[in-house]
């Protein structure tokens, strides 16, 4: 008994393995089903580009890529603002030390926030262009399409526009690369190529873009937007008719400045009547990662909670720069010892003896593990200086009149009711009003990235930056990041001097 | 009732005449003399022994001994080298015996993938260690007891209390993704084996040619270590018991510069950025603070292992329990360790066995924050550690925050702050039949499977310990992750000897499935008064965040091999697997193929060689394999849409988050599989009786098509593996190099039974092909040098070689500058060489500066056992290898200084030309260079370990079988000429090896321990 029930267990387990392996070695069919394993919690990108819903994303992400740290934060504090007289790099004597080499141009290819910068940019061209490349086929509403296109048109024209400032003729890339592209690897394009590009894009913009947005929509770029910084490129290429052509529009869309120079920089005033173009940034809590604009906090008062890095400081020039009286010195420089006009009162010693009061966001704002002043909107372009445009052109023309009237209105906002400061301009001698509104340009726009380039395409730079150390032939321009020529396998170009 | 009692009665009967024998007998004396079978010469020491008995001898210096023994007693005759033999006495007065030199290599049998074989028959490179060796050095990861023994295996140990070490055999074989070597333990495959105590290992086998490796063909690339934990064996039950209490302390300490030395350098560093000097009197902090003696500690270590083993007539088993309780060398870091361990194995018919094993872990570690080890070297020592009242001393405090934020901590204060528990659980084994079809055939099915968990748990308090340590809102992050992978393999092994010839041949087939869930959460506002608070539960609602991720992949394979020997004589093993994995299913090829093959000559089988007195085994072999790495990212070719919160669009006037979605990543248009073919040719030779064996390799082995993310130009505006990358098929590479191997085994007449091994490997590494053309790949260390890469890897140089300007010394004066390529320098900054001659230091004028894998590893082990005494002394290095001391430059600021740079540092014309002035940090400085890369070549006493077995004469009244103590010294002596705390350097990846930011500090350790058999 006992022997027939173990060979019959035997002839079982034998007859089951023998079948058992048999069998595995037959299952190679269903082996593909087997392999074939979806891509856990990543959409694949086919389904993508199919609705309106699909599109108005895509248009989102590149809005969001403009707060990046690379677009705000410490490199476009060396590309665009430490190089100039009005600000320095601050913070404590040995942090960061590299800024001092962007002060004194002795920066070289390999600094790091010149690759920082040029990513940024192109990064921001990416969006731009996978919505240029992607949208067009989605069946969706044609006009809501067009604008979508319009407002990625601006953000693409906005990063070539920082690039060709920053480094002269850059690579053009105006589809977006994808897997299969064979040849990624492209020269410089010449600046004008890519002035032209960014010309073309913002008339594309222009012709499309809305004047104004509904509430929810608030922020987004506008027509005014557009001719604005299409003005602002014609500036830089002394295209004077175009200015005065495009500042006129603006200056018939129905934006006014506000009459408190100081509170313009405050949240209240974000997206106010004087705003042409803001990066809008903002704190949410429970989400640390949509509140990653880092713009206030690496300018913030050091050594205070709710104040920040202290880096880009203002410099004792740019202090005397303004007239007696001038109520934007104060709106633009937090002074050491001094109580803002929010109430925080700012410690007599400490590391720096001024900081930038513009991206300034008051202390009880801030909330413990997210960024210092997350709120704060960068201010890209302002009505005044659609005005200042408008002014320069006008004098250009050889049209005083309006020349003083529009910098008279920018003066007039910044005296407000007293009349003992800051006299109207009344010099029609072209030299002297030019020199009159490059000054205004200066203390209006004071800190806000835009001094550094200025001079320079004012032609002034040898005679204002040189004692510092800028040299004719080199510095209108920074080095291309020495990664990136690597990367290319010379293909890239080095400016000359670096 | 009658049956029983004849049964009784019988048993009676043997055991009265087992008793009467034994009693009757009478000891005689017995002279004899032992020599060799083959050349007659008398043999030295062979240890002479009556069976059953303690009583024994050894022959003198003609081989003669003389013994008193029972008459009709056994005599056991053994000796290193040769075959033991028993005589029976049988009452005569001389014997005299002829040993047989044992080819040992003969019946020594080793692990291979999907088996085992005999070592003689083996073809391609494979070393085993007996798990005895792995537990002299007492660790609670066997990888790093591997340390020094085995050639052509670099392990680097990271120190920290349960963490993996880093182990690569035979050079880098890959760069990206899973670096891990393939553990197969009992048959089922892991990344680590970390979770398994080293006192369950049985043995373990190091397959280290690409035709060993090979039948693993996916993962195999890496290298292959298969373990074999100890299963119970027939006969009576015995348990054991392991212990060891000891602790570590740190060694070659770097001394940092103290309070006075630190004050006069940040005084020079703000000087030289134009400011003015914080201190007034640098002399009035004195010495200051020694954080590293504030912050490290002795740390204590216990592990305690039992186990219990044997088995009845048809059944074994091993139950093992172990605990482990490690501190960390920084005040409050801990893990700890229970495993348990459960193997089974039935004999259910004669043709079936079926069994399991499964080990079960569970670990717990308080951690320390990572950044610890770069705030203890940075810290400002003029800062108190704690002020009069209690509260933590604030750099703060000093001249109004002059320090900047870079030094604004206090590392006791940061410690306090962090609280952060990880516990990992694992359930892990497999339950595997083996049945024997026929005589010749066995079928095998193994399922085995692995149900992991792992939780850490992080809170952030409320606290106010510094005016820059400061929390006011807490938060709690609450992360999981679940494992769930299984594996099936069946194999079918054929096994026949003809008269000639011996076959084997192995049929198998695999699918392995492994699901990794992982998901974080958070929230603020959960408030402390006990750790029964920390739940999300008491988190304010509008904070709380959650996210999720998964991964998932698939593989299949079938394989097959065959082994085939002529009259032990003429060896040949081939194999062939075929592998498909899931991230190779779009766009890729689906299946790999792996074939191997190998060949030997066992020269001493020869009958021309049966004469020869010089090689008792002499084994010629080569071989050459293919293996393959899956270790790629998942789903690498496909094309998917990010939608991040950074994504999302803000507008409107209340700021509202409005969702965005694109596309940023930059896939792979096409993978190909990895692959690794190698080229191994060896010998093994025994001389001299078996006491001295030699065995030498030479290899080659290419990595073609290696898979890893490299930076591409960030004009495309696309991301991959978190940057401007992207990963593809990138270059080929080249691993050469050759081992040897040496080991001296003998007895003395003395009683001295030694052993002295030496080993030494050399490996050169070389790209072959960058898929790139001319375009270096470079990588590493951005963050630590201002975002410059310090290494690069370029065809014709080593993978991941140190990349930057050669220094030629030291601007001393203002004229020296400018008359120089750099106009922008200042004295006491580094002077480098202009390459290209262009009056510019720019990015051409970089070279080569140093290769961060070693060149040479070696290894010396030794073990001397005399009567009671066993005595291990291993030694251990490294030669021809380069650190980057990236530490020196890795500022932001006043951080401190280590006192070396002090001395050393240019500070006025003339005081140095090696060492810059204090602003090493700057751009230019800071860039990388030759300066910091210095030689990691090394030479330690690795392990000392003596121990002593209690005579049986005092264990008989403890009912104990063996006892035996012993003390334990690792890493007790270190020589080396790095800087740094440790020329081991862990690096964070393949490409940033040997890039010293943050490491663990070199330490030896202390153990006391017991060995107990009842």
């Amino acid at each position: 008994m006992k022997a027939m029930k173990i060979s019959y267990i035997k002839y079982i387990v034998k007859t089951g393995a023998a079948f058992g392996m048999v069998a595995t070695l037959l299952v190679s069919g269903c082996t593909d089903k087997f392999l074939d394993v979806d891509p856990q919690g990543q959409q694949p990108s086919q389904t993508f580009w199919s609705s309106e819903e699909d599109a108005l994303k895509a248009v989102n992400a590149a809005y969001a890529s403009l707060r990046t740290w690379g677009n705000t934060a410490f490199p476009a504090i060396a590309v665009e603002s430490v190089g100039s007289d009005e600000a320095e790099k601050g913070s404590s004597t040995n942090d960061a030390t590299y800024f001092n080499d962007y002060d004194n141009f002795t920066v070289t290819s390999t600094q790091g926030q010149l690759g920082g910068f040029w990513e940024a940019q192109y990064q921001n061209i990416n969006y731009a262009n996978q919505v240029l490349d992607n949208v067009p086929a989605i069946s969706m509403n044609e006009s809501l399409k067009a604008r979508y296109l319009g407002e990625v048109k601006f953000i693409r024209a906005y990063s070539y526009f920082r690039l060709v400032r920053a480094f002269g003729g850059v690579p053009i890339r105006v589809h977006a690369v994808t897997a299969d592209d064979k040849n990624v690897n492209i020269p410089r394009s010449t600046a004008d190529e890519v002035y032209a590009l960014i010309e073309q894009d913002l008339t594309d913009a222009a012709s499309v873009l809305p004047t104004n947005y509904s509430a929810n929509d608030l922020g987004r770029v506008t027509k005014g937007a557009a001719l604005g910084l299409h003005a602002k490129v014609a500036m830089y290429l002394k295209k004077w008719e175009s200015v005065f052509n495009y500042t006129n529009q603006i200056m018939g869309m129905g934006y006014s400045l506000v009459p408190n120079f100081e509170r313009v920089f405050r949240l209240e005033n974000e997206n106010s009547s004087e705003s042409v173009f803001e990066i809008q940034c903002a704190l949410i809590t429970g989400n640390k990662d949509a509140s990653n604009s880092q713009y206030s906090q690496v300018q913030g008062v050091r050594g205070v909670t709710g104040g920040g890095w202290g880096f880009n400081v203002p410099t004792q020039v740019l202090a005397d720069a303004f007239e007696t009286g001038d109520p934007r010195r104060n709106a633009t420089i937090i002074f050491r010892g001094e109580t803002t006009p929010d109430g925080d009162v700012i410690s007599p010693v400490g590391d720096n003896p001024m900081y930038n009061q513009k991206s300034y966001v008051p202390f009880n704002l801030y909330v413990t593990g997210y960024n210092e002043g997350a709120q704060q909107n960068v201010r890209v372009l302002r009505y005044s200086e659609v005005l200042l445009m408008n002014a320069e052109a006008a004098n250009e023309l050889g049209n005083a009149t309006q020349a003083l009237a529009s910098l008279e209105q920018v003066r007039a906002r910044a005296r407000g009711s007293n009349t003992a400061i800051l006299p109207r301009v009344t010099t029609t001698d072209k030299a002297q009003l030019r020199l009159a509104i490059w000054n205004e340009r200066r203390v209006e726009l004071a800190m806000e990235y835009d001094r550094y380039f200025d001079v320079i395409r004012q032609g002034r730079a040898a005679e204002i930056f040189g004692p510092k150390g800028w040299m004719a032939g080199k510095n209108e321009v920074w080095p291309i990041p020495q990664t990136e020529i690597d990367l290319s396998g010379g293909l890239l170009t080095q400016n000359p001097g670096y | 009732m009658k049956k029983i009692f004849t049964r009784l009665s019988g048993g009676a009967f043997v055991f009265f005449l087992i008793l009467g024998s034994v009693f009757a007998q009478q000891n005689i004396s017995i002279r004899g003399r032992v020599t060799d079978a083959k050349s007659g010469e008398a043999l030295i020491g062979v240890s002479v022994k009556v069976k059953g008995t303690t009583q024994g001898t050894s022959t003198d210096v003609n081989g003669g001994f003389t013994i008193s023994a029972p008459g009709t007693g056994i005599l056991v005759v053994s000796y290193i080298g040769y075959q033991s033999q028993e005589v029976a006495i049988n009452n005569q007065p001389t014997i005299n015996i002829k040993l047989q030199a044992s080819s040992q290599s003969l019946n020594e049998v080793i692990v291979v993938g999907y088996g085992t074989q005999r070592k003689i028959d083996v073809t391609g490179s494979i070393s085993q260690v007996k798990g005895a060796d792995v537990n002299k050095q007492p660790a609670s990861d066997a990888a790093s007891a591997l340390q020094g023994k085995v050639a052509g295996v670099t392990i680097t140990n990271s120190g920290a209390p349960g963490a993996t070490p880093k182990v690569i055999v035979r050079g880098v074989g890959t760069i990206y993704g899973n670096t891990n070597l393939l553990y197969v333990i009992d048959g089922v495959w892991y990344d680590n084996m970390s979770f398994i105590n080293p006192a369950d290992i049985e043995n373990i086998s190091v397959l280290k040619d690409a035709s060993a490796q090979s039948i693993y063909g996916i993962r195999a690339a890496n290298g292959v270590i298969l373990v074999t934990t100890k299963k119970g064996s027939k006969g009576r039950t015995v348990v054991d018991y392991n212990g060891y209490v000891g602790f570590q302390n740190v060694t070659n300490q770097v001394e940092m510069a103290n309070g006075t030395e630190y004050a006069t350098l940040i005084n020079e560093l703000t000087s030289s950025s134009g400011g003015t000097p914080i201190f007034s009197n640098p002399s009035s902090f004195g010495t200051g603070t020694n954080w590293y003696n504030e912050i490290l500690r002795r740390a204590f270590v216990t592990s305690h292992q039992l186990s219990v083993n044997g088995g009845g007539e048809k059944s074994t088993y091993n139950f093992s329990f172990g605990y482990l309780n490690q501190d960390g060398l920084v005040k409050g870091n801990n893990y700890q360790r229970y495993t348990a361990r459960f193997n089974n194995e039935y004999e259910v018919a004669k043709f079936l066995k079926v069994g399991f094993n499964i080990t079960a872990t569970d670990s717990v570690s308080r951690d320390v924050p990572s950044d610890i080890w770069h705030q203890i070297y940075s810290a400002a020592p003029i800062v108190a550690p704690y002020n009069s009242d209690g509260s933590f001393g604030d750099p703060y405090n000093i001249s109004n925050g002059a320090l900047g934020s870079s030094v604004q901590f206090n590392p006791l204060a940061t410690l306090e702050a962090y609280n952060q528990k990880a516990k990992r659980y694992r359930f892990t084994g497999n339950a595997y039949a083996n049945v024997s079809l026929t005589k010749d055939l066995t079928f095998k099915t193994s399922l085995g499977g692995e149900f992991g968990q792992y939780e850490n748990r992080n809170y952030v308090g409320v606290y106010n310990y510094t005016k820059n340590q400061v929390n006011n809102v807490s938060k709690l992050s609450i992360g999981r992750a679940d494992t769930r992978n299984w594996i099936i393999e069946n194999t079918l092994t054929y096994n026949k000897k003809f008269t000639d010839h011996s076959l084997t041949v192995l049929l198998g087939q695999s699918a392995q499935r492994y699901k990794l869930y992982g998901s974080t959460a958070s929230g603020e506002g959960v408030p402390y008064s006990s750790e029964g608070d920390l739940y999300l539960k008491l988190a304010s609602a509008s904070s709380y965040n959650y996210k999720d991720d998964g991964k998932l992949t698939t593989v299949a394979s079938y394989f097959g091999r065959v082994n085939y020997s002529f009259k032990d004589k003429y060896l040949l093993n081939a194999s062939l697997r075929a592998d498909g994995a899931s991230q190779f299913y779009n766009g890729g090829d689906l299946w790999g193929y792996f074939p191997s093959v190998g060949l030997g000559w066992i020269v001493t089988n020869e009958g021309f060689m049966k004469d020869q007195q010089i090689f008792d085994n002499l084994k010629i072999r080569g071989s050459w394999g293919k293996i393959g790495n899956a270790g790629v990212p998942y789903n690498p070719t496909i094309l998917t849409v990010t939608a991040t919160p950074q994504l999302s669009a803000i507008f409107g006037p209340d700021q509202k988050l409005y969702p965005g979605a694109s596309i940023d990543v930059y896939p792979a248009a096409f993978l190909n599989w990895e692959r690794v073919a190698g080229t191994n040719i060896g010998f093994e030779a025994a001389f001299l009786t078996n006491r001295l064996n030699i065995e030498a390799d030479y290899y080659s082995k290419t990595t073609q098509q290696t898979i890893f993310a490299i930076p591409v130009l960030s004009s495309i505006g696309l991301k991959s593996d978190g940057g401007t990358k992207r990963v593809a098929n990138q270059a080929d590479f080249r691993n050469r190099g050759a081992e040897l191997s040496i080991t001296w085994r003998d007895k003395t007449s003395g009683g001295l039974t030694y052993s002295v091994g030496g080993n030494i490997s050399m490996n050169n590494n070389k790209v072959t092909k960058v898929l790139s053309g001319n375009t270096p790949l470079l990588t590493g260390g951005t963050g630590i040098t201002n975002g410059a890469s310090v290494t690069r890897t370029v065809q014709g140089r080593p993978i991941g070689e140190f990349f930057g300007y050669q220094v030629a010394g030291i601007f001393q004066d203002a004229t020296e500058v400018s008359g120089s390529a750099q106009p922008g320098a200042k004295p006491g900054d580094f002077r480098y060489v202009d390459q290209n001659g262009d009056n510019v230091i720019d990015g051409k004028d970089r070279v080569s500066l140093g290769n961060p894998f070693p060149k040479y590893n070696y290894g010396i082990n030794t073990s001397f056992e005399y009567k009671n005494f066993d005595l291990a002394i291993d030694f251990q290095g490294a030669a021809d290898v380069d650190v980057y001391n990236a530490n020196i430059a890795y500022r932001y600021g006043n951080e401190n200084f280590t006192k070396d740079f002090f001395d050393n540092r240019w500070h006025g014309e003339g005081t140095s030309t090696t060492y810059p002035s204090v602003a090493v940090g700057s751009t230019s400085n800071s860039a990388p260079n030759s300066f910091y890369v210095e030689s990691g070549s090394y030479f330690r006493v690795r392990n000392l370990q003596l121990g002593y077995t209690l005579p049986k004469s005092i264990l008989s009244k403890w009912k104990v079988n063996r006892v035996r103590v012993y003390a334990n010294a690792q890493n007790m002596i270190n020589i080396f000429g790095y800087k740094g705390f440790s020329p081991e350097v862990y690096g964070a990846s393949i490409l940033t090896s040997g890039v010293d930011a943050n490491v663990y500090p070199l330490y030896a350790t202390y153990n006391f321990g017991v060995n107990l058999t009842f």
